[in-house]
C-alpha cells in the first residue's frame, strides 16, 4: 500500500506526501514530459553528430589521399615545368634573341 | 572541288596549322588503320601505366648501334591468389636479364630471369606488307609454357591477322578503313584446350583531338574508350567495361600528361581504385619513377620506386 511503502522509504520519489520541498521540485522536474523529450533528443542529436563526424571524418581521409596521389604529382610537375619555361624566357632575353610566347601558353 | 577556305578558328591557332578546306573525300586513298589489337592504344597508354609495388631498378648497356643487354632488378612484395579477402603478399626478388636486337626490320627480344624463366619476343618484316611476330615463354614448370605466331598482312586500306598458338589457339582479324577517320573491324577465334570459340567486333574514331573506340566480343565482353587531347601536353581519357558473364562493370577516368621532362599519369576507378604514376628524366638517360595505387575498397595500398638507367 502506499502508505505502508511511504514510511519505508522516506525519500523516494513516489511518496509525495511525505518528501521535502527540493525533492518534491526535482521529481517534478525529472518526469515531466518535456524533460525526457528533451533527453531523448540531446541523445538523438550526438548520436547522430557522432555518426556525421565519422563519415565526414572518411570522407575527407578519402579525398585528402586520393588528392594527394592524383593531384599532387601533376602540380609538382607543372611547376617545374613553368619553372623551367622561365628560365628558358631569361636565357633567351639574356642572350638578346627575342623570346617565342607560343610555348609558354600551352596548357 | 575545294570551297573557299576558311581559316583556322583564332584561339588556338598554331604557327604550323594549315588552314581547314572542305575537301571532297577521296575513298580510294583512306590511311591504313591501326592494327585490331592496338585499336585502344591511347587508352591504354593513357589509362594502364604499368604500376608496381617495391623496388625496380632497368639498366640497358648499349653494345653496338642495334644491340643492347638489359639488367633488371625488382623488389617487392607480390600478390598469391588466396581464398580470404585479404590479399597474401610475399616479399620476391627477381633478377632479370636480357638481350635485344633492334633494327627496323627485325627485331629480336630475350629476356631470362633467375628462376629459368625464358621469355622470347621475334618481330620480322619480311617483305613491305608481309609481317611476322612470334611470341614464346618458356618456365621449368610443366605445361606453363606457351608460344605464339602471328602472320600479319597490311593493304593499303585494311589490315589482316592470323595468329596460331600452343595449346590450340586460333585467331583472326580484320580491320579496314571506312572514312578518313572511322575504321571497322572483326574477329574470330578459337581456344582448343577450353572449346571455346569467339566473334567480335570494333570501331574506330579518331580525329587530331579526340580518339573514340568501341568494342564488342561474344564472350560477353563491351569496351568502350575515349581519349580527348586538351592541349599539346595534357589529355583526358575515359573508358567503360562490362563483362556480362561476370557482371562486372568498371569505368575508369584518368589523365595523361606529357611534359618536357616528366610524365604523369593518374586515373580513378569504379572500384574506388586510385593510381598515380610518375616518371621523371633526372639527368641524360637516368628516369626516376613513382608509383602509387590505393584501392580505397579493399584498403590495400602499394607503393614503389624505382630508375631507369641506360641510353
Amino acid at each position: 500500500m502506499a502508505s505502508n511503502s511511504g514510511r519505508k522509504r522516506i525519500g523516494s520519489s513516489n511518496d509525495s506526501s511525505n518528501a521535502g520541498v527540493l525533492a518534491r521540485v526535482t521529481s517534478t522536474v525529472s518526469e515531466s514530459s518535456v524533460y525526457r523529450k528533451g533527453k531523448q533528443t540531446a541523445n538523438d542529436a550526438s548520436f547522430v553528430t557522432k555518426k556525421l563526424l565519422k563519415s565526414t571524418g572518411k570522407a575527407a581521409w578519402i579525398v585528402g589521399t586520393t588528392f594527394l596521389v592524383l593531384a599532387l604529382p601533376l602540380i609538382i610537375e607543372l611547376e617545374r615545368d613553368g619553372q623551367l619555361d622561365a628560365l628558358e624566357l631569361q636565357q633567351a632575353s639574356l642572350l638578346g634573341t627575342p623570346p617565342t610566347t607560343a610555348s609558354s601558353k600551352s596548357y | 572541288m575545294a570551297a573557299t577556305p576558311f581559316t583556322a578558328p583564332p584561339m588556338d591557332a598554331k604557327a604550323t596549322e594549315l588552314p581547314k578546306v572542305d575537301e571532297v573525300v577521296d575513298y580510294n586513298n583512306l590511311p591504313c588503320p591501326l592494327p585490331y589489337e592496338e585499336i585502344h592504344r591511347e587508352s591504354l597508354m593513357s589509362l594502364k601505366p604499368e604500376v608496381f609495388e617495391g623496388m625496380r631498378f632497368d639498366f640497358n648497356k648499349a653494345l653496338g648501334p642495334k644491340f643492347f643487354l638489359s639488367h633488371s632488378v625488382t623488389m617487392g612484395p607480390t600478390e598469391v591468389p588466396s581464398q580470404s579477402p585479404e590479399p597474401i603478399k610475399i616479399p620476391t626478388a627477381n633478377y632479370e636479364f636480357g638481350a635485344n636486337y633492334i633494327d627496323p626490320k627485325l627485331m629480336l627480344i630475350g629476356r631470362v630471369s633467375h628462376d629459368g624463366r625464358l621469355n622470347a619476343r621475334l618481330k620480322a618484316d619480311l617483305t613491305d606488307n608481309l609481317i611476322v611476330k612470334g611470341n614464346a615463354s618458356l618456365t621449368s614448370e610443366p605445361h606453363m609454357s606457351h608460344a605464339m605466331g602471328t602472320f600479319d598482312y597490311k593493304g593499303t586500306d585494311y589490315r589482316a591477322q592470323l595468329q596460331v598458338g600452343s595449346g590450340t589457339l586460333l585467331g583472326a582479324n580484320y580491320i579496314q578503313s571506312v572514312t578518313p577517320h572511322i575504321s571497322l573491324g572483326g574477329e574470330i577465334f578459337w581456344a582448343g584446350q577450353h572449346r571455346k570459340s569467339g566473334v567480335g567486333y570494333a570501331a574506330r574514331y579518331s580525329n587530331d583531338k579526340t580518339v573514340a573506340t568501341g568494342q564488342v566480343a561474344s564472350t560477353g565482353m563491351v569496351a568502350l574508350s575515349y581519349v580527348q587531347k586538351v592541349s599539346e601536353k595534357l589529355s583526358f581519357a575515359t573508358e567503360f567495361s562490362y563483362n556480362h558473364m561476370s557482371k562486372d562493370v568498371t569505368a575508369t577516368v584518368g589523365y595523361d600528361a606529357v611534359l618536357r621532362q616528366a610524365r604523369v599519369r593518374g586515373k580513378i576507378d569504379s572500384n574506388g581504385c586510385v593510381t598515380g604514376f610518375l616518371e621523371e628524366r633526372l639527368n641524360v638517360g637516368l628516369t626516376f619513377i613513382l608509383s602509387a595505387e590505393l584501392d580505397h575498397k579493399k584498403k590495400d595500398y602499394k607503393f614503389g620506386f624505382g630508375f631507369t638507367a641506360g641510353e
